[in-house]
């Protein structure tokens, strides 16, 4: 779907093959190619809907959009680094319930030892949800990078034990007792009539942007993705860029749980879970990044959270059996790889 | 002691040093039951041994499945949900051959043809998907994963399908040779016939070739897709065998029957030693990998661990067989 996303400029690593392909484009494509399918198929999206259902434009279905749009984009747009540079995380949906259930922990804990000080509470709570999610990165990491296992197998085995521990931690049951402050003020809140998570997500995408073009970690992240081999003999220490990433994206999936539980008002082993996991992995695949890594940028992955929430939400609107609606993100996925790929193949050709 | 030979069993390794490889998951295994059994003595009583080889037969079944296509570099994430929807597909095809009053026989073949039906049209669409349009395994099986999810769901409403004859449960369940439970006996036939097919026929050698070098399984003239396709639909055709068996314990076509079998029948198979970089593994990985992952969890059921710890202690075995894999395979080279 994207072959030209990340071909557009430089951005993309110097010597991965998309750079060769784009020297060799026709020039008949080249708008569509510059821009992409994927904004082509969100207005399509958009405008088809809001012509057919005004509730689609409704203030309060658009919020709830922007809302989903910002719990998946910042799951993905670590999940899209990790990918980059290679390898998959299967754990983040189970690092969101994790984060939730500790940080819901922590704050209730605290608030009981010293009654009244929320901020204090809230503080801690926070700390421990992200300190959480960077442990699990750091194990995923460590055992990738020291242990030469691939990335599918250990963060497969670190979604079971973290799920676990989610799970041992509440035996199962919500938890409640966190400050009010928390959820009133932070997670319901909204600022010029929009949620926080929203502009939490908008933050996060920024840096993400930053960190991507302008950072020597985004830049070796492509590096390593792209070539392995290359990057090593280039002086680019691997291991550490490559624990980056998963604690990175550690990071990223806890502050999910967080704005989650936020949201939610209790700490939940439920939240995230094989779902966010594989949505996350949706919207970066749909959103151009290769998982022969090398590739891909967040701002586009981004957008392909907007597109996938969307239509969940219009399948929903369009009063699609909610059983039925998996078959359409399916099929949706595997066409846009598929013509991604195509895509690649002709360039190669030319 | 060369790696480039393709065979699962290179030639030059010392017989001995060879056999200590092998071996080492299975001393394993048996010092794991005899650790169950010093807690509590009825890990090893007679009924929980067969119990603990009928349940291993179910996951070495799927752990199969998985090593057929991860021997090619690739996985099958459909196949949980492929389990789901044969089940549903071939408990309704038969309840509706039962109310229609036909035949006993003619009802088996119905759900049979539907069941086998259902898994050679998933097999083939991820086959396709890979080979022909050159679509990561991951992707097209996610794919395949939410659009088989979608018709199990649909198909049953998201409720369990009644009306499965006795004879289906009979034959692929509650039927037994020489006290032998049917689902042992057709586990155990699989697994051989299986074996056979990957060491003694073309088509199994071609997949250790393409697994360990596919531009050279190109070069020297395999049609690697065609034989890529073939091997998405063996792996399918073997989760809905799987899939039809575990319907007639149960009864019922079930819409949520392949929960996380996906994921567990990739673990068992990498667990036994089956690599995820593709060309190594076989019958025997899978069915250790299956073993030990059904012992670990009978024996901490028995010895009343509780659930939520033996998720974290399978993740850590997981990630563990996988790092002993990294060292034997170092120790070999």
């Amino acid at each position: 779907m994207t072959p030209t996303t990340g071909a557009t400029t430089g951005t993309t690593a110097p010597g991965t093959a998309h750079s060769l392909a784009s020297a060799a484009r026709p020039h008949s494509l080249g708008l569509l190619r510059r821009i992409g399918f994927l904004p082509v198929l969100l207005v399509a999206l958009v405008a088809g809907m809001a012509a057919t259902d005004p509730q689609f434009y409704g203030p309060i279905n658009i919020l709830n959009i922007l809302r989903n749009t910002a719990f998946l984009t910042i799951v993905a747009c670590g999940q899209a680094m990790v990918i980059i540079a290679g390898g998959f995380d299967l754990s983040v949906g189970a690092v969101v319930a994790l984060a939730s259930v500790v940080s819901a922990k922590v704050m209730a804990v605290t608030l009981a030892a010293f009654p009244g000080s929320e901020g204090l509470a809230t503080a801690a709570g926070v700390a421990a949800g992200l300190g959480a999610g960077l442990a699990v990165g750091l194990v995923n990491g460590l055992c990738v990078a020291r242990l030469k296992v691939s990335g599918f197998i250990v963060t497969l085995g670190t979604m079971s034990a973290t799920t676990g521990v989610a799970l041992m931690i509440t035996s199962g049951i919500p938890v409640y007792g966190m400050p009010q402050g928390f959820v009133k003020e932070f997670g319901r809140a909204q600022f010029l009539g929009l949620p926080t998570a929203v502009y939490a997500a908008l933050l996060v995408l920024a840096l993400m942007v930053f960190i991507q073009r302008r950072t020597l970690f985004g830049r070796y992240v492509y590096a390593i993705g792209g070539n392995a081999d290359a990057a090593v003999v280039s002086g680019v220490s691997i291991n550490r860029h490559l624990v980056g990433t998963y604690m990175l994206s550690g990071l990223l999936a806890a502050l999910t749980g967080l704005l989650l539980t936020a949201q939610v008002g209790s700490g939940q082993a439920s939240l995230g879970g094989d779902r966010m996991m594989l949505q996350s992995i949706a919207a970066a695949v749909i959103g151009g990044v290769s998982l022969r890594g090398g590739i891909g940028r967040v701002e586009i992955v981004a957008l392909s959270a907007l597109f996938l929430t969307i239509l969940g939400n219009a399948l929903n609107l369009l009063h699609i059996d909610s059983r039925l609606q998996p078959v359409f993100l399916g099929a949706i996925m595997v066409a846009a790889v598929a013509l991604d790929e195509l895509g690649r193949r002709r360039n190669a050709r030319v | 002691m060369s790696d480039i030979d393709a065979a699962p069993s290179p030639s030059g390794l010392p017989a001995l040093r060879r056999l200590a490889v092998q071996a080492a998951l299975p001393i394993a295994l048996v010092l794991l039951l005899l650790a169950f059994a010093a807690v509590d003595m009825r890990v090893l009583s007679l009924a929980n041994l067969l119990n603990i080889a009928q349940q291993t037969s179910y996951l070495a079944l799927f752990a199969m499945a998985q090593t057929v296509v991860i021997l090619t570099r690739g996985f099958d994430l459909a196949l949980g949900p492929t389990v789901s929807m044969v089940s549903v597909g071939a408990a309704l095809a038969m309840a509706s051959g039962v109310a229609a009053g036909y035949d006993p026989g003619l009802v088996l073949l119905m759900g049979l043809a539907a069941g086998f039906g259902l898994g050679i049209a998933c097999g083939t669409f991820n086959g396709a998907v890979i080979a022909l349009l050159g679509v990561s395994p991951f992707v097209a099986t996610l794919g395949s994963y939410n659009i088989a999810i979608g018709i199990a769901t649909t198909l049953s409403g998201g409720r369990p399908v009644q009306g499965v004859p006795d004879l289906f449960s009979h034959l692929f369940y509650g039927g037994s040779i020489a006290g032998i439970p049917a689902a042992i006996l057709i586990a155990a036939l699989v697994g051989i016939v299986l074996h056979l097919v990957l060491t003694r026929t073309v088509y199994g050698r071609a997949l250790y070739v393409i697994g360990t070098n596919p531009r050279a399984a190109a070069v020297a003239g395999l049609p690697v897709k065609a034989i890529l396709v073939a091997t998405y639909i063996l792996c399918s055709t073997l989760a809905a065998l799987g899939a039809l068996m575990m319907t007639a314990r149960t009864g019922s076509g079930e819409p949520n029957l392949g929960g996380s079998l996906s994921l567990q029948a990739i673990a068992a198979a990498v667990v036994g030693g089956t690599s995820l970089a593709g060309g190594r593994g076989g019958v025997g990985t899978a069915v250790v990998g299956a073993l030990f992952v059904t012992i670990l969890s009978n024996g901490m059921n028995l010895t009343r661990i509780d659930g939520y710890v033996q998720m974290v202690v399978l993740g850590a075995i997981v990630i563990a067989g996988v790092v002993l894999d990294r060292i034997r395979l170092e120790q070999r080279g």
